[in-house]
């Protein structure tokens, strides 16, 4: 129960940022992909079934602010969220690089997908491939520099698995 | 594979293949569905968070305000004292060199009932008459500018001839230069506020403030009649021809201030 009421404050905060503060940068050319962050960040922290349904969750409520393609944006970040969960038992967590890594590669998929949706194909595959770099690269930074200042903050792990031992699965 | 993963993986594994059927379904059948009746419901559900943030928003913005005011208070606060000091100043050298010194004049709120003449109105009735102390050629004015003066006067109402009126005589002139004139309202060759009778020696420019320049027993000095828009010459060479922008707007009047003048003063230029 305390979980699920977790995932519903995550959920609201993520799509309140979205539409408010976010939305205001990406009419400036400026696109954080906050769907993805959190995806990422709560994958890590919670593991790969959490991770699959915040995912689905999160893109299922993304879905219904556009217009068209419900399930575009559930179909990837449930998968992000599986994959990075189940990765998260193998990788240090704690680690800004790794961090900044899997936020790039996690935007840049969930930002290709949904380009390929809006642009309708690859014919404008420089708009795309400029949006998702500058997208990708700012989001990790943005994400990684997030996280760290929370841990400092915090003063203790705030991704559950980084305890384990690398390597080691629940 | 099953047999290989650990419960919870196999568990995970399972969660994350429903989602994906399930999202690959709405894909596929998304358009047929109620859609805007998804979104009402989401809209509904966010309605309460998106008010708090519009709230905060809101409270943000006020607080960037404040701060943006109380510096323009802080300038104009300044700025006052500086003017106070200059008032003062002014007043001890007009005392020395024997000027009447300026007196702050009382202003009486009356409202316009109607105002009459087309395109451009030309005379206004007014909420008050004598019974409130108004007497005829009162000056009346808006916080742009002068509007015109009292031309007939009954007990509870009266009529103000406006700048519009070509009847109007007001004498005038240029901020700063002290450049002086009368302005008038012609009707040819199209209708215009003008400063007449400029001497074609004198300067005026394109911009400049044209102020009351208390000549004339009425009007006291230093109330903004207009701004020049365009200087050109008299057919005579003599003059200039100086067309004005009214200072205050005679088409958007709701509220005016009655100066009371000197008694006896009726009917004076």
């Amino acid at each position: 129960m305390k979980g699920l009421g977790a995932l519903a404050t995550a959920l609201i905060a993520v799509l309140l940022l979205r539409s408010t503060a976010l939305a205001n940068l990406a009419a400036q050319g400026i696109v954080i992909d906050v769907l993805a962050f959190a995806t990422v960040a709560w994958a890590l922290r919670r593991g790969a079934g959490w991770g699959a349904t915040f995912g689905f969750a999160l893109g299922l409520f993304a879905d219904l602010d556009t217009a068209h393609w419900l399930g575009r944006h559930a179909l990837i970040l449930s998968l992000l969220g599986y994959v990075v969960g189940r990765l998260s038992g193998t990788l240090v967590q704690e680690s800004p690089r790794t961090q900044f890594v899997l936020l790039v590669v996690a935007t840049a998929a969930h930002l290709t997908w949904t380009a390929a949706f809006e642009l309708g194909g690859f014919h404008a595959w420089q708009v795309m491939a400029m949006r998702v770099l500058t997208g990708s690269v700012a989001t990790a930074f943005l994400g990684a520099l997030v996280l760290s200042i929370i841990r400092r903050l915090g003063g203790r792990t705030i991704l559950g698995h980084a305890d384990l031992q690398s390597g080691k699965t629940i | 594979m099953g047999g290989v993963l650990p419960p919870a993986e196999r568990r995970s594994s399972a969660l994350v293949a429903v989602y994906v059927i399930l999202s690959l379904l709405l894909l596929m059948v998304g358009e047929r569905l109620p859609q805007a009746s998804l979104r009402g419901i989401g809209a509904f559900m966010f309605a309460p968070f998106d008010r708090v943030v519009m709230v905060m928003d809101r409270v943000g913005a006020a607080w960037v305000e404040n701060q943006e005011l109380h510096e323009r208070l802080t300038a104009l606060s300044l700025e006052n004292a500086v003017l106070r000091r200059s008032g003062e100043e002014n007043r001890e050298l007009r005392e020395e060199l024997g000027l009447p010194g300026y007196r702050n004049p009382t202003l009486r709120p009356v409202e316009i009932l109607s105002l009459t003449g087309e395109p451009t109105p030309a005379a206004a009735t007014l909420s008050a008459g004598s019974k409130a102390g108004l007497h005829l050629g009162d000056v009346v004015v808006t916080s742009a500018g002068l509007v015109g003066r009292i031309s007939e006067l009954y007990a509870t109402q009266s009529r103000a001839a406006l700048l519009s009126d070509p009847s109007v005589s007001v004498a005038c002139e240029v901020e700063s230069t002290g450049v002086l004139g009368v302005v008038r309202f012609t009707l040819s060759p199209r209708p215009a506020l003008m400063l007449t009778s400029v001497p074609y020696a004198d300067t005026v420019r394109v911009g400049q403030r044209v102020l009351t320049s208390g000549m004339s027993r009425r009007y006291p000095r230093g109330i903004a009649v207009g701004r020049v828009v365009k200087v050109g010459q008299d057919p005579d060479g003599l003059t200039q021809s100086v067309v004005l922008e009214p200072a205050a707007r005679f088409t958007r009047l709701r509220h005016v201030f009655v100066i009371p003048g000197p008694a006896g003063a009726e009917g004076q230029p």
